[in-house]
């Protein structure tokens, strides 16, 4: 019964594409707004984290106007936190499935991926018009964002292999879920730049590879700069490793997750 | 034909009881807090083993029913062959791809619409885009709803749901397939689709494993049963005789001497029911067609007006198939001495092949008042025209014959 886990997940293709296809669907099904939602989150966070962090207590962004700094981090760790809450209860969610039904299992986890970046993708077109309104011209190291893009798609998918099949046998994962994602927020330079983050401190900030990323996104975008290449050599090095380990441990944990969900 | 597809090599599945943590005391708590640390939990209260070393083989174009009584591992072993768990101990191997009618709709979303959940459905249980494209007309055709295939099926009905279920389930064409307990689905046009279904994946020379209470399908529809019984294989093979042993099992006989007296100062009680064959046999079966005779015997302990004797037949899961009464042929029965007998005559006996019990009562003049009840007084079993053959279905054969436009059959 040795099976190869990406042989045969490559014959659910169709799956994961119908899983997604079900996730956008039954998300805007029944909303007078429907996709409009995918812009006016990242949007109305935008507007407070301006009113709290530009107008109160005034972090300096180096010239650029703060909405379109906030803006173009947050679209991506909205991403980023979207996918993990949703991925980490996927397997619950579709307890009905799991228990009953046998099909590779990450699927549902690459679904949640793709279906939120149908938000990310609505989000981004977003941030062309912000970039026209604030006069921030486009560069040439906006192809950055495809390859940080794919880091932390990795990232998030090596994550949630461990937090979604810990789930399954303990729930505590959930409840602690809104609030680390909180926290985890507060230590990636999202609502500041990273040169706030005192010298001595930052070797212990960078331990966390969302900072390297969300970092990058906000060079490649706002400042014309590539990313820090030895830091984001460091991380896809981790992550790649990372993701060997969760994914195998993963696959072996979800044959039984139809005993226990 | 002798190319084994789903095996099962002592197999065994344990389920911890995952009693929670909060219903525990304290003590309870420490207790099992010590035994997971010295990596000793095996206390036996935390375990349930729903499978114990269960061996089978299913053969390329078999089909083969699983019976047995709730608890009994069915469902677990559905699970494993489904590859919904794997086992604890022991290994399991299947050759092909498996598809399974198991809760038929379970990947619906009740937000989207029929088509909606058919593409998703056909995708959960294996199908490409395209061979849900090709086949969906058939399942819509087959499931009964093309007015409502646009609706959101959280407006269906709950058989309209299933249906659709069951529809795409049927289309997957698994080299395998499992069915649990589908047929019981909707109304009998509709049943009789799903037999026609079964019939023909069987005609391909598809494997089947069948999950079903109806023994009636497992003996028309199987050419193999295996009773299970908590954990363990009991029996296999034949699918009638499999079935005639299971119900006899799950209905155990009562001894007529067992019965009690239902009134100990009735004036006529019940003795004992005895069934003979048309010889006057009693350890023979009874001949479908042949005479048969029920006799009873009685005391009379106290002057009784015209008491009657009522009798019932009973199937072999304790169904009651009918009964009659000896004032229906305006019999009055002797009771000017201590003990008699009276004898229903059966001519011709019209049962189908199987298990019946008898159950016998003496009643009051208005036969309304029951002087004495022995329930399953005695058993009998009948040779005759056999389910399996899929010929007569139920118990009885009513006298009949058959005229067609040319006249009478020969």
């Amino acid at each position: 019964m040795t099976r190869n886990p990406l042989r045969e997940l490559a014959q659910y293709a169709y799956l994961i594409l119908s899983f997604t296809r079900r996730d956008i669907r039954a998300r805007y099904k029944q909303t007078a707004l429907g996709a409009a939602w995918a812009v006016l989150q990242p949007l109305s966070l935008m507007v407070i984290f301006t009113l709290v962090f530009d107008r109160v207590a005034r972090i300096p962004t180096g010239g650029t106007p703060y909405p379109i700094f906030s803006y173009s981090a947050l679209i991506f760790w909205s991403f980023f936190s979207t996918t993990v809450s949703q991925g980490t209860l996927s397997m619950t969610a579709n307890s009905n499935l799991v228990r009953k039904i046998y099909f590779p299992r990450e699927t549902l986890l690459l679904a949640v991926l793709l279906s939120a970046a149908v938000d990310l993708a609505i989000a981004f077109a977003m941030l062309g018009a912000l970039m026209f309104f604030y006069g921030v011209a486009p560069t040439v190291t906006l192809l950055w964002i495809p390859v940080l893009l794919a880091v932390q798609v990795m990232f998030t998918f090596a994550l949630i292999c461990v937090t979604s099949a810990v789930h399954v046998y303990f729930r505590d994962v959930g409840h602690a879920l809104s609030l680390g994602l909180q926290l985890w927020m507060f230590a990636t330079p999202v609502a500041y730049p990273m040169s706030v983050v005192p010298e001595n401190l930052r070797s212990l900030y960078l331990l966390n590879p969302m900072a390297t990323i969300i970092d990058g996104y906000r060079r490649a975008i706002l400042y014309g700069q590539p990313p820090d290449l030895a830091r984001l050599g460091m991380v896809v090095v981790f992550v790649v490793a990372l993701l060997g380990v969760t994914y195998m441990s993963f696959k072996h944990a979800e044959r039984t997750f139809a005993d226990v969900i | 034909m002798s190319d084994i597809v789903l095996s099962f090599d002592r197999v065994s599945k344990r389920y911890r009881l995952r009693r929670g943590w909060h219903t525990l005391s304290f003590g309870e708590a420490i207790g099992r807090l010590r035994r997971r640390v010295r990596a000793s939990d095996t206390a036996s209260d935390d375990f349930f083993w729903a499978l114990r070393d269960v061996n089978f083989q299913i053969r390329q174009g078999e089909s083969v029913g699983l019976i047995g009584s709730n608890g009994a591992g069915k469902s677990t072993t559905l699970k494993i062959l489904s590859r919904v768990t794997v086992p604890t101990h022991g290994t399991f191997s299947a050759v092909g791809r498996v598809g399974a009618l198991i809760e038929v709709g379970a990947g619906f979303h009740f937000d989207l619409t029929g088509r909606e959940n058919v593409y998703l459905n056909g995708a959960i249980m294996g199908m490409s885009r395209a061979e849900v494209e090709s086949k969906f007309d058939r399942i819509v055709a087959f499931a009964e709803i093309d007015r409502f295939i646009d609706t959101p099926i959280k407006y269906y009905s709950s058989g309209m749901a299933v249906r659709l279920g069951f529809a795409v389930a049927a289309h997957v064409n698994p080299d395998i397939l499992l069915v649990d307990e589908v047929l019981a689905v909707g109304d009998a046009a509709f049943q009789a689709k799903c037999l026609n279904k079964l019939a023909e994946l069987r005609e391909q020379d598809k494997t089947i494993v069948l999950v079903t209470h109806n023994m009636t399908n497992v003996v028309q529809h199987c050419d193999r049963v295996i009773w299970m019984d908590r954990g363990t294989v009991r029996a296999a093979g034949d699918p009638e005789e499999i079935v005639e042993q299971y119900l006899q099992a799950v209905q155990p006989q009562t001894a007529a001497a067992a019965a009690p007296t239902l009134d100990e100062s009735a004036p006529i009680r019940i003795g004992t029911v005895t069934a003979r064959d048309h010889r006057g046999e009693t350890d023979q079966p009874l001949v479908y067609g042949a005479r048969a005779t029920i006799e009873v015997e009685y005391e009379v302990t106290a002057p009784v007006s015209d008491p009657v004797i009522g009798i019932t037949f009973v199937n072999a899961t304790g169904h009651a198939l009918g009964g009659l009464t000896s004032r229906l042929a305006g019999l009055k029965l002797d009771v000017s001495q201590p003990t008699g007998v009276v004898r229903l005559v059966l001519d011709p006996v019209i049962f189908t092949r199987g298990t019946y019990k008898v159950s016998v009562s003496a009643l009051d003049e208005r036969i309304q008042r029951f002087y004495d009840m022995k329930s399953q007084a005695a058993s009998f079993t009948v040779d005759g025209p056999s389910l399996a053959t899929r010929e007569v279905s139920g118990h009885v054969v009513y006298p009949h014959h058959w005229e067609s436009n040319g006249g009478q059959p020969s």
